[in-house]
Formats: C-alpha cells, structure tokens, sequence
C-alpha cells in the first residue's frame, strides 16, 4: 500500500501550479489528500506528477460578498462545522451535511474543493454544490473560466475540469431568511460511505413553497439534482407532517420522495444496497430532509419575527 | 494508587511498545506478495524478470524459480523447493484424510484456488521499493468458474482438487432424531441460517520476521502459539527444533487470526535462510482483506422440537461448512459447532451432522468463538422463534428447560459433559439488569403507536467450551525463585493483548504469598521457556493460570523439603505462610533460601479438564422500517467464566467481545463479485468494524460457578461477547419486526436485509 | 529531497523520497515508532499524529508536506521530566487499552482536540467524537470515551 514513485512540485503561485499542471504530464493536484493519497496507495492512482498546492497563498479564503459566498481550494472541511461559519440557511445546510464527511482527523485535512474536484459519487458536498447551482472557477493555461456545479459532474470521478485546470474556488448563492435547510443521510456505520444521502432546502412564502432544491448523493454515478421532485413541490402548501418515522401517504414531502426515487434517481447497485433499496432510501431520505428543512425554515421564521418585534 | 494499572501499560502509552514492525534489523528486506485477482483459475505464466530489473529490488522468484534456483552453497543449501504450507492436524479436530492430496503451495504452482493466493515473492530493501518490483512481475490466469458457499461447492460441479469431492469432511454428534418425537411434538420450528464469513482483523495485520544467524533461525512475530510455529519452521527446514528460536513481542491482537504457519510466513522464512539475510513480512491491511483467514461460515438447517407446555423433545442442526480453499483446521473446527449443540438445554434428543466443504475463499480458521457462536446463533435464534409459535414467553422457554444446577456434571447427547453451572441464576440476572419488564412495558407502548419505532427484546443464553479439546488441555511452564528476591514465572502462553504479564505475577505472587513487583513473567519466547501450548480456546488463565499455581506448589514443596533439611527438622514441621517458610520460631524467606541452598526452579506440564464457562445475553434493540436501519439500545451480558483472576481484566474482555457480536450481527460481512472476489477494493470502507458511534450502553455482570476442572476454578473468558450477543440483537431485531420466518434476517443485519424483512409477512397477533 | 520537520521539539533533517508517507518517514527515518500503521487508509486512526497542532492521519500525509512544520506523536506526550500525560494516566486508569496497537492515534487525537480546549471532556458528544475517530478492536470504545473524560477533569488549571 505504498506510492509509486512521482514527481512533486509545491508551486507558490496559482499560475506555478497551472504551468506544472499543463507540463503535458499526468499530474494530480493535492490540496488534501485523504482522497488521493488514499488512492495512489491503492495503486489506483499513479500519477507521475503530484503538485501540492498547499503553499499557494489565498487559495484558504473563505469569504462573503454580497449574497455569495466563495470558498477557497484549500479551505478544509472543518470549517463548516459550526452552523455559524456561513451565514443564514447555507451554513445549517453545511454544519448538517460536513459531519458526515469521515471524521475529525479527515476533516482537517480533507477540502471542500478538493471533493468536487475529485467527483466521488457518493460525496456530500458535490450533491450540496448541485442543489445549490454553485458555481466552480478554474484556472488553466488558457485562463479562467467558470463551471456550475449542475454542468460539472460527468461520472464517477469525471468533471469538467481539464487535466491542465486547477479548481481556485466554489461560489455558493446565499440564500435567504426565509429558506429552511436539511440534510438526510444513510449510512451503515459512523466510517463508511453515506449508502444514500439528500440535501434540501425549502424557500417558503405565505406558506407555500417557492423554490426546493433537493441534492442526491450516491442516488446514480454522480451528484443528482432532484429536478422532478422539486418541481412537484412548487406551490404546495407548507404542512410540517405529524411526528413519527413514517410520512403520512399523501404529503407533498412523501410525493416528492416519490417522484425523486422514480424520476429523479438513478441508483447503482452496490453491496448490501441493491437498486430497489438505494431508490426506497431516496424517497424516504427526501422526504426527512424537506420535513428537517421545513423545520428549520419555521425556526428561522420564528426568530426573524422576533428580531422585529 | 499505582501509576500504571496493567504492566504493560508505560510502554504502550508511551510508544515504546515494541511491535514486529518497530523491531530494526539492518539489513532486512521486506517481502511482498503478487496476488492473484482471480479466485480460481489456472495459472499459465509468471515472469519475475522486469521485477528484478527494478532499483532496490533485492530478488523475485515464482514457485517455478524456486524449484529451479542450484543448490546453494550456504548451509541451507539443500533446501531447493517450497515446502508445502504444514497441515494442522489439531487435538481431534482436522482427520488426516481430508488432507491427503489437498497440498497448500507456498506460492502457486499450478492452480489458484482463493483471491489473493500469492503467485510471486519480491524482496526489497523497503517496502516501497519491494512493491514496485511486484508491480512489474507479470503472470496469466486462466480462470475457472469460482464456487464461494459451501453449499454451492458441496455439489461438485467445481471441484477444487480434481478428482477429489469438495467435501472434505463429514461429521455427526448425537443419535439421529426420531421422527415420531418431531411428529408428535405441538410445534416444530424449522429454519435455515447462513453464519456469514468474518473476518477477525486485528489491528495489526500478520507479522513475521527472520533473522538467519549461522546455522540458527531467530523468528519475530505476533503470534498466538511460538512453540507450535517455532516446531513448523524446524520441521520444513529439517533443523532440529533448538536451532530454532520464536519470539512474541508486543503483539496487536489476534482473536485467532495467529496462530497458524502461514504460506507467506514458510516462504519468509525459506528466503531468510536461503539468502542469509534477515527477511520480513508485514502484511498491510488491503491485503489482508483477501488472504487474512476468515471465521464462521456456515449454511444451516435446524428443526427444533417441542410440546406445548414449551418443552423440548428435539433439536437437528444439519451445517454445511466453510472450509475455504485447503483442508486446515477448519475441516474439523464445525465439529466444535456439532458438540456444543445441545446448548444450556435438557434437550433428550440433539443430532448435528455436518459437512466441511472446500470454497474458493482464503481458509476459514478459528476466530474468537470458534464453533461456539454458530451453535448458539442457531439454537438460540430458533428459541425465540420457537417461544413465538408457543405464544410464550422466550425467557420463560428457556427456563422450562435449562439444566438444572443439580446436574452436573451433565452428559449431552452431543458428547459433551458440562462441568459446572448456574445457567437459569445467570439468566435471571441478565433480565433483572436489563429492566426485563420495563422495556416490555415500553415495546407494547410502542405497538400500540403507530408513530413509534418498533422495539424488540432479544435474548440469548449459551454454554460454550474453554480450554481446549482433549489432548491439548494442558500448558508447560514453571516458577523460579531467585537469590536476588524475584521470582519468575513461566508459561508457554502468548499474550496479544490479554495482559498475561500482569494477571500472571499476580496470580503467582498471591500463591506464593511474595510481592507482586517482585514477580516477573517469562512468556512469548521459546529460547527461555522451550515448551509451550499457547493461548487459543480462552485457554490462558484456566490452563496456564492453574499451572502457574501447581507449579507454585510444587515449588513450595520443594522449598519446604530444603528447609526441613536445612533446621533439620521433620518436612511435616516446616509451614509456608507469606512466601516464607517457618518451622516454631524460625523464619526464612525464599531469597534467604535460595541463597544457602541454590537455585530453586520447578517446570512441569499441567492438565486441566475441560471447562464450560456460560451465560446469558439480552439486547433491546430499535428499527427504523423505512430504511432498515437498526439501533441497539441497551445489551446486558451475564457471563459466568468460574474463578475470576483479575475482574477488571475480565470485564474488558466481555466488553471488547460484546463489541465484536456486534459486528458480527450487524455490520460485518463481504458479499462477493460474480467472479468469486469478494468486494473489498475499499478494505475497511467495505468491511465495516464497529465504531465507538455504533456501540450502545452495554452492562456487563457475572455471576461464578467455579470450574471443578483445576484446584483454580478458572474457566475461559474473552469469548462470551461473539457467543451470546449476536444472536441476543438479531432476536431483538426479529422480535421487533414480528417476521414469521426467522431465517429472513440473514446476517449481517445490513439495512436492506432489515428493510425486506420488514415488508415479509408478520405473526400473528397474540399477548405475549 | 530535503526537508526539515520538528517532531516532538526535535528538529530533523531528513532526505526523503516525495512518496514516502509521513508515517514512514516517523517510523524509519526519525525511529518513531509509536505511530502504527493499521490500516493504511485513513480509516483505523492509529496512526493519528499532530501536525502543526491539528490531529492528522499519518497515513495520509507525505513527509514533504511537512517541511518546516511541527509534528507531535505519542512519543512526545510526555512531559519533558518524565512525568506521564493526564492522557496516558487516563487511559492506564480506565483500561482504555488492551493490546495497544490503536492506542497512540486515540492518544494523540484526543491531546489535539483537549489542549485546544479542555472543554472538550465536559462534552460528552465531543468525547464521542473523539472516541469515535478511530477503531479499536480489544476495548469497545467505552473505556477509551472515560478516559478522555477523566484525563479532562485532571487537566492542568491555569494557575487563578
């Protein structure tokens, strides 16, 4: 389980690390390297290049403007765990979802970019960059150019990044107050793969639905947008369902998972997780993420009107 | 209070344990295996030539090259073709006939029969650049269809070894049942279960290193049985056994997983001497994956007996076993499954056939349990569906009819004779410290809401056997007291997490009635204590444990005898007290004694008898049925293991044990590809171990029923969590679900087995 | 290629192939071998250092990241007389180890998150998190999660 041999660079510039990229050789780009590292010691991954972009200054930003937010290539997975790193309804949304994401001592190394550079199906954040129309932005020898997450993912492990392509950052819109966030996951135990997870988030006006956005994660070989699904809920009326495990039949949260597993989904059997079961686990994982995010929104409402009173 | 709890503590806490792989040698070069990726196929070709072309590549030999390599003017020169792997032809367990003609080549030579079976050895100076050279060893693979259940590969229509039946074994304990008994009987339940492979990965993977010394070979690895490894070595190398030498340093936990000769430890070994260099093998965790030996492994059929008042008449359990691809121990190992049937029950009838079946999987060989677990998942999963069908309730059908305390020693009808018990006093505990009737009252509150998730009770009383079969029931070893003061205890024993080294002086200590810090154990090297059993079947406390204290004995004998001689008085005279002997006024103590008398030292070899340690196990469990999903939220364990030598270290055992029942009912388990590999790319991303996030509140009690097998009372402890938990949670599971069919909740529980379950049709309603 | 790393105050200067894993690197080149390999993939945790302060997978670092940084391992948990961690009195105390193999990563995991904050052991889902970042196959988590605690109550208060 040892590397093959490669070549390192550690440029300090973006445009040092772009040249070493377009150099006409395999290289991969490190920023945190659990993915990686962990491939190439598979043997997997055998690049003959390996450019450490971790001594490029800036790339670390994590910043706001506006109602966007822009997080750099190397900001970690860790700064998201306290919902109050991002503002509003997208730092709940991260707070659910990065906790999930292996644990402790990989979320300080591991980054944000990195997994949506790298295009692991069942990775949370490339479903979150999906549901949220985030936009990527990358460098190359050609100059920059920019990508939406929805356009982005091509496969397992394919994107839209051009070998010679660093991803310097993803933009996410911020949406506002009165949007309720939530996240869903499944997974076996606390260290492996989510078998299906779902990020949603419920815009919510005069009690009724004004925009869903619903991300699947490991629901087909890449990131999936719930497209079907969230059409179907434009326009309902708002109902949290009554508490238990079971969403009452007709709620437009159970429609909705409905639609998601049937029209939405395209699962890939794996072990233990057969076709059947990963599109069962979607829709009822849709659902749980509306009713959370639903829950959130009213919370948020709640809290808003108090701030006025 | 101490700084330190256990000895082994300072060292382990501080980084200055010292595992195979921190142990330098100069000069040593790593070995790496080239697997196959098929599981079964023939092999064509390997060229080893572009391998050793590769820098810091120090060799690369095919099983062809080391045939063909001139005899070699080194003293090992004689040494020209792998010997096959040594067979185990264990205490009666493994027959001779399921070996013959079944070789297990070091390294392929012309058929591959598991995924992973090492076709090419490359030494280098690091593990880096032995790897690279690996990467350029080239061979071909006809593949041949795979068969990897024993009850597909009991069908014959892939042999494994041409012309001979992929059955390598078949076996029985009891009288076959009376079908009148079955047709007479209120309720029979019959069910099938399949006992998925585990695998019992330690933290540190295998290890083996030999340092070659002029005509001797010193060995290094972590391992369960140095005597039993360092006999292997001599006996392929044709040395005598003392130019031999084993050493267990500190060693990441076994749990069964080390004590056999494996392949790549022959051929490490084989190199060394060869080469005249200092060789070793770690093996990395992706490897093991495929080749580290796996556990269990049984397809099962049972037919479970009994009238109405819920009393057993019956019980049949026909097991088709594992075996993987060569005939080791485990040809004979579900033997221990067959004899320990009877369980805790009076039961009058018990018959267990079985058929030990060739797979194309890496060997199945002991993993903590061992034979016991399958026998109680089976019975036990087959008690609660059979207090169902009665319309009882499942404690109260297992106290109809476990074995009276008054009974024993009991005669099974499975050959076994039980020495000692209070099953029903264990189980009464288990349900008092669950709060038995409280979560009744909880899951029938939860029945009658429709917005609540479903909840279960499981429970699980077993009996299962420590120490050994017999013939290997005893252990070698001695004590020492020296001039200095100190006393030395020897034991052949292993300790690979066990905390032999404090237990053991303290055990000596008390006997001897010395200092405890003035105590020391010898252990885990053959060059000072030459003969040895080891420590499997939770044998270390109750075999070598009452060595320890025989061998005190006699050495208090002794010292009594030299004391009479010195004060010339009668040996009748002369009393032991306080690590000292006395006679009227006069007082010596063991140092003064060896001083004017020289050194004293016993050794012996001591006999247990079997032993019988049980209990009884209770889960609570939760279901979420939209996804399959299963919490656990309460498990007792009660585990009587007779005398207990140190409670402390006792608990951790059961706990840690509990821990791993918990992955065998709920997480762990591989599912293999079409082409026979099992889908383990991912290594422990697929293969998933309880983390601390999936372990519930546990309470572990004991209740202590000494064995009357040793002076000692002590019976085998560390086990009872892979016995009683798994099927106490998949009872709790089923119980929660109210399936009909038991045999639906195959394990591991994943998700989507729990899910599809849950849709399966339901029993019917009825008080319990 | 050459790069300087500080490992438990101790400043190495070290040649090292751009492959070779931090871990390797702790191991062979600087005679560190508390750091044990279990897994090789980041999963096990035994492996677990700290680097520049943050608890990191060994197995997942090259040495070349660490050029000019700081690394700690078990073997630098000590005090510099000797005197035990509260961690490694803690986890004597409360049997959090058995065989050891896995010990140094929960060690060093929990050093890293306690001297960031010795909150963390009034948390008990912070505890859990903490226990639940590696795997142990001997102890089943429990006594790992009362030793984190315990070695929390005895941290060393600031002098008031």
């Amino acid at each position: 389980m040892k590397p093959a041999a490669f070549d390192y660079v550690a440029p300090r510039t973006v445009r040092e690390a772009v040249e070493a990229l377009g150099a006409g050789r395999d290289a991969h780009v490190l920023a945190g390297g659990q993915s990686l590292i962990l491939e190439m010691r598979l043997r997997r991954a055998r690049p003959e290049v390996v450019v450490d972009i971790n001594r490029v200054p800036g790339l670390g930003r994590l910043s706001v403007d506006g109602g966007t937010l822009r997080v750099g290539a190397l900001v970690r997975h860790d700064a998201f765990e306290a919902a109050g790193a991002v503002p509003g309804p997208l730092g709940t949304l991260f707070s659910l979802a990065v906790v999930t994401i292996a644990h402790p001592p990989i979320r300080s190394r591991g980054t944000m970019v990195g997994s949506l550079a790298w295009g692991h199906p069942a990775s949370e954040w490339c479903a979150v960059a999906v549901a949220m129309d985030a936009v990527l932005e990358l460098r190359g020898s050609g100059g920059a150019r920019e990508v939406a997450a929805g356009g982005f993912f091509h496969g397992p492990f394919q994107t839209a990044r051009r070998p010679d392509e660093l991803v310097t950052a993803v933009r996410f819109p911020l949406p506002g107050a009165d949007t309720g966030a939530g996240f869903a996951e499944h997974r076996r135990t606390h260290f492996c793969f989510a078998q299906v997870a779902v990020a949603a988030t419920l815009t919510v006006r005069g009690g009724l639905v004004a925009e869903a956005r619903i991300g699947l994660v490991n629901a087909a070989d890449r990131p999936v947008r719930a497209r079907a699904a969230e059409r179907a809920l434009l326009g309902a009326e708002v109902v949290l369902p009554p508490a238990g495990h079971r969403l009452p039949g007709g709620h437009p949260f159970a429609r909705a998972g409905e639609i998601a597993a049937t029209a939405d989904a395209a699962p890939v059997a794996e072990p233990y997780a057969g076709v059947d079961y990963k599109r069962h686990a979607v829709a009822v994982l849709v659902g749980r993420a509306l009713r959370q995010a639903a829950e959130d929104q009213r919370s948020r409402a709640a809290v808003h009107r108090g701030g006025h009173r | 209070m101490r700084r330190w709890a256990r000895r082994e503590d300072e060292r382990l806490l501080t980084g200055r344990g010292r595992y195979v792989a921190d142990i330098r040698v100069p000069g040593c070069l790593d070995a790496v295996f080239v697997r196959s990726g098929v599981a079964h196929g023939v092999l064509r070709e390997v060229d080893c030539t572009a391998a050793r072309e590769v820098p810091g590549v120090a060799g690369a030999w095919s099983a062809a090259d080391l045939m063909d390599l001139p005899a070699c003017p080194h003293a090992a020169g004689d040494l020209q073709d792998l010997p096959p792997v040594p067979r185990t032809v264990a205490v009666g367990l493994s027959p001779e006939e399921a070996v013959a003609g079944r070789e297990w080549p070091v390294l392929v030579k012309d058929r591959v029969r598991y995924p992973g079976e090492a076709v090419a050895v490359v030494l280098g100076e690091d593990r880096y650049r032995a790897e690279d050279g690996a990467a350029e060893v080239t061979f071909r693979i006809d593949p041949l269809p795979a068969v990897v259940t024993p009850s597909a590969a009991a069908e014959d229509s892939v042999r494994l070894f041409d012309g001979l039946s992929n059955i390598a074994f078949e076996g029985s304990a009891g009288r076959p049942i009376d079908e009148a008994v079955l047709q007479g009987a209120a309720v029979v339940v019959e069910a099938r279960y399949r006992q998925q492979l585990l695998m019992p990965t330690p933290m540190e993977c295998r290890t083996f290193l030999a340092v070659p010394e002029a005509d001797r070979l010193t060995v290094w690895a972590g391992h369960q049985m140095p005597h039993r490894l360092r006999r292997e070595l001599a006996a392929l190398l044709e040395w005598p056994p003392d130019r031999v030498r084993v050493v267990v340093p500190d060693t990441g936990g076994a749990f069964g997983s080390k004590s056999a000769l494996f392949p790549e430890y022959v051929a490490v070994a084989f190199l060394a001497v060869r080469l005249g260099r200092p060789v070793r093998w770690i093996e990395d965790r992706l490897e093991s994956m495929l080749v580290a030996t796996r556990g269990r492994g049984q397809d099962q059929r049972v037919r479970l007996a009994a009238d109405a008042e819920g009393r057993l008449l019956a019980y049949e359990l026909t097991i088709d076993a594992d075996v993987g691809a060569y005939p080791h121990l485990a040809v004979g190992l579900p033997m221990q499954t067959a004899w320990m049937a009877t369980g805790p029950y009076t039961t009058p009838q018990v018959r267990a056939t079985l058929r030990s079946v060739l797979t194309n999987t890496m060997v199945t060989y002991p993993y903590r349990g061992a034979g016991r677990p399958e026998a109680t998942v089976a019975l036990e999963r087959s008690m609660d569906a059979l207090a169902h069908r009665l319309g009882l309730d499942p404690a109260e059908l297992r106290r109809r009819n476990l074995i009276p305390p008054a009974s024993f020693p009991y005669r099974t009808p499975t050959g076994r004779c039980y020495d000692s018990g209070n099953y029903a006093a264990a189980l009464d505990l288990a349900l008092t410290t669950l709060d038995y009737d409280g979560w009744r009252a909880e899951r029938a509150r939860r029945r009658a809401d429709p917005a609540a998730l479903p909840l279960g009770i499981g429970l699980a009383c077993y009996v299962e056997r420590s120490g050994g079969e017999p013939g290997g029931l005893h252990e070698f070893g001695g004590v020492e007291a020296r001039e200095d003061g100190t006393v030395v205890a020897r034991s052949g024993t292993s300790s690979s997490g066990q905390s032999h080294e404090t237990v053991f002086p303290a055990l000596v200590a008390r006997t001897l009635g010395v200092d405890e810090a003035r105590v020391r154990l010898a252990e885990g090297d053959t060059g000072e204590q030459p003969q040895g059993v080891g420590s499997f079947a939770s044998r270390s406390a109750q075999v070598a444990g009452a060595m320890l204290v025989h061998a005190c004995a006699l050495l208090v004998g002794r010292a009594r005898e030299r004391a009479a001689g010195l004060w010339e008085v009668p040996v009748g005279e002369v009393a032991w007290c306080d690590g000292a002997v006395h006679a009227g006024p006069a007082v010596m103590d063991l140092a003064e004694l060896v001083k004017l008398t020289g050194p004293l030292r016993v050794d012996d070899r001591f006999a247990a008898g079997m032993a019988f340690p049980f209990g009884a196990h209770a889960a609570v469990a939760e279901v979420d049925p939209e996804l399959g999903t299963v919490r656990v939220l309460r498990l007792v364990a009660v585990d009587d293991c007779g005398t207990v030598l140190d409670p402390v270290v006792v608990r951790g055992q059961a706990f840690g044990s509990a821990v791993q029942g918990i992955g065998q009912a709920l997480y762990e388990g591989f599912a293999f590809g079409e082409d026979g590999v099992p889908l383990l790319a991912g290594a422990l991303l697929d293969y998933l171990l309880p983390t601390d996030a999936e372990v519930p509140p546990i309470e572990i009690r004991d209740t202590r029923t000494p064995s009357p097998g040793t002076p000692l009372g002590a019976k085998g402890a560390g086990e009872s969590g892979c016995i009683g938990t798994p099927a106490a949670i998949v009872n709790a599971v089923a119980d929660a679900l109210r399936i009909a069919d038991p045999g639906l909740l195959g394990t591991p529980l994943t998700p989507e087995t729990v899910w599809r379950a849950a849709r399966a049709p339901k029993l019917p309603e009825r008080p319990v | 290629m050459r790069i300087t790393v500080r490992v438990n105050d101790r400043e190495y200067r070290l040649d090292v192939e751009p492959r070779r894993i931090l871990a390797d690197v702790l191991r062979e080149d600087c005679g560190l071998t508390g750091t044990h390999l279990g897994c090789e993939h980041g999963v096990c945790g035994a492996c677990t250092v700290l680097v520049d302060g943050a608890a990191v997978r060994s197995c997942l670092m090259l040495a070349v990241q660490c050029d000019g940084g700081a690394v700690r391992t078990v073997e630098g948990l000590a005090g510099r007389d000797g005197e035990p961690h509260p961690l490694q009195r803690a986890f004597s105390a409360e049997h959090a180890l058995q065989c050891g193999f896995c010990t140094p990563g929960f060690l060093m995991a929990a050093a890293g998150a306690l001297e960031a904050d010795p909150a963390v052991g009034e948390d008990p889902e912070r505890v859990a998190a903490l226990a639940g970042s590696g795997i142990c196959r001997c102890t089943g988590y429990e006594p790992i999660r009362r030793a984190i605690t315990r070695a929390a109550r005895e941290w060393p208060r600031p002098a008031t």
